[in-house]
């Protein structure tokens, strides 16, 4: 225990900290510019000097650690001069300009001159006079303004870890500079933006259109990007975004964002958002009323139902909505149509991984705090690129490893190039291999844990059986390191899903969680996957993760819902899309997804949802599949709408409407009217009091509420009861992995600037990258001759994408990289596909590509 | 009751002495003028209409948008709405003042750092509408050329704006320069 008096005031520290910390613990102020809370102590700026009794100078308070008995000094006569003095100093360069520099009203160089500061300076001389940069398509710099504090350049490098910028020049002359000088070129996470205490780095998204007073209003909310699920404030005018601002020590990004988060609000002012209901009139789609749209949707099924059954029906339910969403959209599939098919495109990852997971580990398993990951003294990666999938997760692991934990890659992880310690790669699409082999070193070093549990049977057996070899090149040092470490972190990236043999891979990874007592983090694209399961939105599932099969499970439901739920499991994702081709599907119901863009084999998905005979599509623009569609239903993009997103680590948080709008309805609002019209009532008047319902009959989430959900962290298992169980069968197919001998594959690359199909309508990412680019290594470029920016059309057999090239010297010499974001030019379009047989997620591996110059 | 005040009651001195004051003031010229018949022209540094300065030697305002006056104002009559425009400056849209809320207290025109706008002597202003008192842009801008620009607008600053700041005194409402913008 350490007490020390500041300002009289008598502080006890539980733990040493700074004499600044300190003093802010006990709500006194001192200045300070070149401290942030989230960097390291610099002791630049010298503006928060203190004096201590018995130390003849002044002290600068933020890197001074408070020892017992110290006797402190924030405000005197002496210390206001010296203030004052420091203020003068930092003016003489500095160019006054706040009437028109963004900044003002927020700036801490205008609130410390405002309380101490001279009102006007001695200096006449010339200031130093730089040109206001606007090269780069995002970030404004002005370096007049610059105060040196090199807050920036500590958060570009220890917090973000990408180090894109750094101070240069010398004395009154020093700025600030990207690496490449004009453009940043950076990751764009803008949290430099964060970090400038004065109006030098600015975004141009909203430049010299707001003052931070004029807001109308802030709304405390999350990103709808991906699984992270990152906190953040809106700021509103005139039901306009204006910008989104992070704050420190609210939500677990505590004060970061990543690009999507920070730019990516534009798409809601889309012009081509969908403002009235659709209906199809021979080929083309026709403005309606919701009145005539919804009864016409209703006749629809009804008939489809009375004459088909409930299992021609099917509904695909969407990651992008709340859980209320798709907790309404499978209650009304399951007593309104009566069918069990319901899906969504989750399945193509994430759920079909969750899924694998639980049954083998028990409920709960990829249940870990983001936080978790910096605390680890080793992170195995795999599958995926974390700081590209999931960026602000990925600054955990860059933090870990700038902690000293070992971080090893399996495979290819750019944005951990720098961070990675060790690295395999495996030969092409033969990860599963690699892991399997591995989790056998690991096991015959150390064994099973228990022969109790399911999974250490299934290792044993599997132990047994194994036919390949387990040396392979790399693996010893990632087993030893492995084996060493006390606290491991495991992050799955959905790559190793998207195969045909992908429970392989998933087995071997359950194997080493297990094996390791490891923590596992599933990587999510979407902003509510995990929320998609626990709503109920998988076909065997009933909500809070019951299995349908059990028949006491589903009478709860049954009497909760007071309708019968039919008991035979339904079709997954693409067993609903095979069977619409085969002619056993007869209508589909589409929430919130575009399954011809986001699912492989672009010209078969296409033909299978024309073979409907009825097709509904809710979304918020009319997608490739809405043009597909008899009927459209305009809905509401995330920052319009209120629910529950529940996030990676199985936190439930609120998303809180923003922006009010005419163009569309919420998507359980439509359901529950459509419902309604096919004689099962649903009378919900809020999404809360959606939630009200959810807790009450779902054990998972035991009388949550949005008052709990909003006043505290809720975390996985929230109040309820998590199913206890293990698994019954483990299935592994072993079949010898398929050789690749192609000269070229296709692969899906998944960017950091860009998230699905909705980016592409938010002007700041546009920007930032404006076209898709095929990414080829630098050996395929040199034997083809091709430059950065060369046009190439690359074609395999299922179509042919005309696309410019990018040369990255990480690519691996037998792929070329493609991203599914920009519209014609996604690479799914032009895979195939084959089903794994465990998973049912679509296997897209081992696309044979051409690339011919054109 | 002493005597002296007994002696007042019973002769009505204090009526008589109001009564006096009466007839007194009856008798002079009257004070009241006979507006709209009779106009005055209102003292320097009255507070009437708004006016937007005009920069005589670009013809644009001088304002900058930075917003301060509608920060300032206590019944948040003036809406401000910039954006970026040309050379990546502030350019100022829309500003508006809704002068049925104005109460002439001149907080805008203390808070702003350039002397960009100012409440003109003009206080007759009339209408059939509720829109025509919302004074757009050009409208104030229109203000100042009729009501204040010259020699007058000169005096004005000169008397009625203080604290002058370092801002200000290169703005200059003759506006060779104009703001922070050079
Ligand atoms: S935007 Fe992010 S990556 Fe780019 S310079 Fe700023 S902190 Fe660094
Ligand atoms: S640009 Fe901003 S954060 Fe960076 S050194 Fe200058 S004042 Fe500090
Ligand atoms: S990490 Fe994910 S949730 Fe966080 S800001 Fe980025 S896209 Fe949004
Ligand atoms: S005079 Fe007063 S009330 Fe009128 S606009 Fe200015 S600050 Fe507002
Ligand atoms: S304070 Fe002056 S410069 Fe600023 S917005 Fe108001 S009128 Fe314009
Ligand atoms: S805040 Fe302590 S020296 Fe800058």
């Amino acid at each position: 225990m350490i007490t020390l008096t500041i300002n009289g005031k008598e502080i006890r520290l539980d733990k040493p900290v700074t004499v600044l910390k300190a003093a802010q613990q006990a709500g006194i102020k001192i200045p300070t510019l070149c401290n942030h809370e989230l960097l390291k102590p610099f002791g630049g700026c010298r503006l928060c000097v203190v004096e201590v009794e018995r130390m003849p100078k002044l002290m600068t308070s933020c890197t001074l650690m408070a020892a017992d008995g110290m006797v402190v000094r924030t405000e005197s006569d002496t210390i206001a001069d010296v203030r004052r003095a420091i203020l003068e100093f930092l003016l003489i360069n500095h160019p006054l300009d706040c009437p028109v520099c963004d900044k003002a009203g927020e700036c801490e160089l205008q609130d410390a001159v405002m309380q101490y500061g001279p009102p006007t300076g001695r200096f006449i001389e010339e200031k130093r006079k730089v040109r206001e940069s606007h090269d780069d398509p995002i970030l404004a710099r002005n370096m007049e303004r610059c105060i040196v504090c090199t807050r920036c350049v500590r958060m570009c490098e220890d917090v973000q870890g990408a180090s894109a910028i750094s101070m240069i020049e010398r004395g009154g002359r020093t700025v600030m500079e990207p690496f490449s000088s004009r453009s940043f070129n950076c990751e764009y996470c803008g949290n430099c933006i964060t970090a400038c205490p004065v109006g030098s780095i600015l975004s141009r998204l909203y430049m010299h259109s707001y003052r931070p007073w004029q807001m109308d209003k802030e709304v405390e909310t999350i990103c709808g990007y991906c699984g992270v699920g990152c906190s953040f404030v809106a700021q509103v005018r005139d039901e306009s975004i204006k910008r989104v601002i992070p704050r420190i020590g609210f939500g677990m990004n505590n004060g970061l964002l990543c690009s999507k988060g920070r730019f990516g609000y534009g798409f809601i002012e889309d012009s081509g958002r969908l403002k009235t209901p659709l209906i199809r009139k021979g080929d083309a789609l026709v403005e309606s009323t919701w009145d005539d749209a919804l009864d016409l949707v209703a006749e629809k099924l009804t008939e489809i139902k009375d004459s088909y059954g409930g299992r021609a029906i099917g509904g695909i339910a969407s990651a992008r909505c709340t859980n209320e969403d798709n907790y309404v959209f499978q209650k009304f599939m399951r007593v309104a149509c009566g069918t069990n098919n319901i899906d969504s495109i989750s399945r193509t990852g994430y759920a079909a991984a969750q899924k694998y997971f639980e049954g083998l580990l028990g409920q709960g398993i990829n249940a870990n705090i983001i936080g978790g990951i910096k605390r680890s003294d080793m992170v195995l990666v795999l599958g995926g690129d974390p700081a590209s999938v999931n960026p602000v997760l990925g600054l955990s692991i860059r933090a870990a490893a700038k902690a000293g934990a070992e971080v090893a890659v399996i495979g290819h992880a750019p944005g951990l190039e720098r961070y990675k310690t060790i690295n395999v790669l495996p030969p092409l699409f033969k990860e599963a291999d690699i892991l399997e082999a591995l989790l056998l070193e690991v096991f015959r070093a150390r064994g099973n844990r228990g022969e109790s549990h399911a999974i250490d049977r299934a290792v044993s057996e599997f132990d047994k059986e194994y036919s390949g070899k387990t040396d392979m090149h790399g693996l010893e040092e990632l087993k030893d390191k492995l084996l060493k470490s006390d606290s491991i972190s495991i992050v799955f990236g959905m790559d190793l899903v998207q195969r045909t043999d992908g429970h392989r891979a998933l087995f071997a990874t359950a194997g080493l969680t297990h094996l390791l007592e490891a923590r596992l983090y599933l990587l999510s694209e979407r902003p509510n996957e995990q929320g998609v399961i626990d709503a109920g939105c998988v076909p065997d599932m009933l909500p809070g993760g019951r299995p349908l099969g059990i028949p006491d499970f589903r009478r709860r439901y049954e009497d909760a819902w007071k309708r019968p739920i039919p008991d035979t499991e339904g079709m997954t994702l693409m067993e609903m899309i095979e069977g619409a081709k085969k002619g056993d599907m007869k209508a589909l119901y589409i929430m919130g997804d575009n399954p011809v863009f986001n699912l492989p084999d672009r010209t078969f998905i296409k033909e299978s949802l024309a073979s409907l005979d009825f097709l509904v599509v809710q979304d918020i623009f009319l997608t490739e599949t809405a043009e597909l569609a008899d009927v459209v239903l305009p809905a509401l993009g995330w920052p319009e709408k209120s629910g529950t997103y529940t996030n990676l680590e199985r936190r439930i948080q609120l998303l809180r409407k923003t922006v009010e709008t005419t163009s569309g309805m919420d998507d359980w609002s439509i359901i529950s009217r459509l419902s309604c019209r096919m004689g099962y009532d649903m009378l919900y008047t809020d999404a809360e009091n959606v939630m009200d319902e959810i807790s009450r009959v779902s054990p998972l989430y035991r009388n949550l509420s949005y008052k709990e959900i909003s006043d505290k962290e809720c975390l996985w298992p929230y109040n309820g009861e998590p199913l206890r169980g293990e698994a019954k069968d483990i299935k592994v197919i072993k079949e010898k992995s398929r050789d690749y001998d192609a000269d070229l594959y296709l692969a899906l690359d998944k960017p950091l600037f860009h998230s699905g199909s909705i980016s592409q309508r938010s002007p700041g990412l546009m920007d930032i990258s404006p076209e898709p680019r095929l990414k080829i290594g630098t050996r395929l470029a040199e034997k083809m001759c091709l430059k950065d920016g060369d046009n190439v059309i690359i074609s395999a057999d299922r179509g042919s994408i005309s696309i410019r090239v990018s040369i990255d010297p990480c690519v691996n010499g037998k792929v070329v990289l493609m991203s599914n974001n920009f519209k014609e030019k996604g690479a799914l379009g032009i895979m195939g596909y084959n089903l794994d047989p465990v998973t049912k997620a679509p296997g897209i591996e081992g696309c044979a590509v051409t690339l011919r110059r054109g | 009751m002493t005597f002296k005040e007994l002696i007042k009651k019973i002769f009505f001195i204090e009526i008589i002495g109001g009564l006096a004051l009466t007839l007194k003031h009856s008798l002079s010229p009257a004070v009241t003028r006979q507006y709209p018949e009779k106009r005055i022209t209102p003292p320097p540094g009255a507070r009437g209409l708004h006016a937007l300065t005009r920069n005589e030697s670009t013809g644009e305002a001088v304002c900058v948008g930075c917003g301060l006056c509608a920060a300032m104002c206590p019944t948040n009559c003036i809406s401000i709405y910039t954006s970026e425009g040309e050379d990546h400056k502030k350019i100022v849209d829309r500003y508006e003042v809704n002068t049925l809320r104005c109460l002439f207290c001149a907080l805008c025109v203390e808070a702003c750092p350039y002397g960009a706008v100012l409440l003109t002597p003009h206080f007759e202003y009339s209408g059939y509408s509720r829109s025509e008192f919302i004074y757009t842009k050009d409208r104030l801008l229109e203000n100042w050329d009729k009501y204040m620009g010259g020699a007058k607008s000169r005096e004005y600053f000169d008397k009625f704006w203080t604290p002058k700041s370092a801002d200000f005194a290169r703005v200059d409402a003759k506006g060779s320069e104009s703001g922070v913008n050079q």
